[in-house]
């Protein structure tokens, strides 16, 4: 099914594995999770993109609207496992300079435990 | 509005979504959908958070959104617009920003207001053909960072791609009311034409005295035959209609041969059967939707065997639909009181039938028809048409005697 969203929670953080593009309105769902976690009352996000082959510009106005309802909850978000061209694309619309991006989903779970990461 | 060149990454990713967003707009998905889509990819762009695109309503002078993220529920906003100001964006169809120097945004009016308050920064026109068709707006960058002139114009080419789809669904819509309002017109003309067929052919049988229903009981009976042998719901209509009217011709001829109890002399005879001819020269001159009524009618008394009249037609030369009304109608005229005997009863007159069969009548077009009268007597037929309208009760016992020996 287009826009699955795989999901691991734990205590104070989730981590979502969305699917393998984002790149139509059926994106839209990785949105309604985090509405969903948010209401939960979960403020830690790492989104891992390491299944995600291919985000354009309508995933990446998803993202954004994550960002910033994440943002307004005083949470945070990290992104991990991105691809190279997903990296691109981060980096050419400016996305890099509003998301802490980790190379593994380890790296950014270590982030978050350390508390020592805030919303830039 | 600031200069700044777009990296050569930038604007390969720009072309990117061009080319995505006309292949989203000519996609077969529904509308909204399309146009959701459409919105994301600009806001995508330029890295805003919050945008919607809006839909003008001529006649009411308004503008709602048709898609819109980052708001929450907007569903029910309107904004009213002035002329003055619709026919300002049509003239400059360009994205203004919402400051003070911008013509356009001058005239906004009170809607500059609710703009503001969506917290709305640019607006862009959606225009074809100088109609305004609606805006797209969008809010400040995630970034902060203001829009650039190259913005504006990767804006102005997203809005044409967009407004040309909002364009397209529109003609669409319309063509589907027109297509609608014709539909509607058309049943309407429909129910009179039947008013009208109707009506002949209760002046039809007024005329003679004994006949009274007889063309709505042919009728009735060409199509219970017409749909046994597997025509079409169309060709069923047609062979109705025919049946209605098959003997308008009489219309022509004195009330008093028609009427008259004892044998006709050999002019009476002829002005009698000079009725199919009548009647095909009126229906030929009437455009029916469907065709063969006035054939049909000419040849209803054609026989087999080449005996009948008026053109002394043989087996196949007779169309079908003459065959099988000419069953209808002899079987009506047998199982009705006439002028000059009382009718027939059900089991004599199937006894005439077989004597006919093959002089007077097409074998095939009686084995169907048989086969209807006893499917509706063995409640095979959800709506039986012709055994109500005989003047006995039949039972299966009955109709399976008599039929058992049908060639
Ligand atoms: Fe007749």
């Amino acid at each position: 099914m287009k826009g699955k969203v795989n999901i691991k929670e734990f205590n104070d953080h989730v981590i979502l594995y969305p699917d393998n593009y984002i790149n139509d309105i059926e994106g839209d769902k990785l949105d309604y999770m985090c509405d969903y976690l948010l209401k939960k009352g979960i403020k830690k996000f790492v989104i891992d993109f390491s299944g995600t082959e291919l985000i354009n510009s309508i995933g990446i106005s998803i993202l954004i609207g994550i960002i910033e309802k994440v943002k307004r909850h005083k949470g945070v978000v990290l992104f991990s496992g991105l691809r190279k061209v997903n990296q691109n694309i981060f980096n050419i619309v400016g996305l890099t300079k509003y998301v802490p991006i980790y190379r593994t989903e380890r790296e950014a779970v270590d982030e978050l435990r350390g508390n020592s990461v805030a919303m830039k | 509005m600031s200069k700044v060149e777009p990296t050569l990454e930038r604007l390969i990713f720009n072309l990117n979504t061009l080319a995505e967003l006309g292949e989203e707009i000519t996609s077969p998905k529904a509308f909204p959908r399309i146009i959701k889509s459409s919105l994301y990819m600009v806001m995508g762009s330029f890295l805003a958070s919050k945008g919607a695109i809006f839909r003008y309503d001529q006649a009411k002078r308004i503008i709602y959104p048709i898609a819109s993220k980052g708001f929450g529920d907007i569903k029910e906003l309107t904004i009213k617009l002035s002329e003055e100001v619709v026919k300002e964006f049509v003239r400059s169809n360009n994205p203004v920003k919402m400051i003070d120097n911008e013509q356009a945004v001058k005239m906004l009016g009170p809607a500059r207001a609710e703009l503001e308050k969506l917290g709305t920064r640019v607006i862009a026109p959606l225009v074809v053909k100088d109609e305004l068709l609606g805006f797209i707006t969008i809010n400040e960058k995630f970034s902060k960072d203001e829009y650039t002139n190259y913005d504006y114009q990767l804006l102005s080419i997203m809005a044409q791609h967009i407004a040309f789809s909002i364009y397209n669904h529109s003609l669409l819509l319309k063509l589907v009311h027109k297509y609608n309002e014709n539909r509607r017109l058309y049943d309407e003309l429909r129910c009179s034409y039947y008013d009208t067929i109707h009506a002949f052919a209760a002046a039809i049988d007024a005329k003679d005295a004994y006949t009274k229903g007889h063309s709505h009981r042919v009728s009735a009976y060409c199509a219970a035959m017409a749909r046994e042998m597997g025509w079409s719901e169309d060709e069923i209509e047609g062979i109705r209609i025919a049946g209605l009217l098959h003997d308008i011709g009489k219309i022509a001829i004195d009330k008093s041969i028609i009427n008259k109890a004892s044998p006709l002399t050999k002019n009476e005879c002829r002005e009698l059967n000079s009725h199919p001819v009548i009647g095909y020269e009126i229906l030929s001159k009437i455009k029916f939707p469907w065709n063969g009524i006035p054939r049909v009618t000419r040849s209803h008394h054609e026989r087999l065997d080449g005996n009948g009249y008026p053109d002394r037609l043989k087996k196949d030369d007779i169309p079908m639909g003459a065959r099988i009304m000419a069953l209808a109608d002899a079987f009506d005229a047998m199982t009705t009181d006439r002028p000059y005997r009382p009718r027939l009863s059900f089991v004599e007159a199937v006894e005439e039938v077989k004597e006919n069969f093959g002089r007077q009548f097409d074998p095939h077009v009686v084995r169907w028809f048989f086969s209807v009268i006893r499917k509706e007597i063995l409640g095979d037929v959800e709506h039986p048409s012709i055994i109500p309208l005989l003047q006995e009760r039949l039972d299966r016992v009955t109709i399976n005697r008599i039929l058992k020996d049908i060639p």
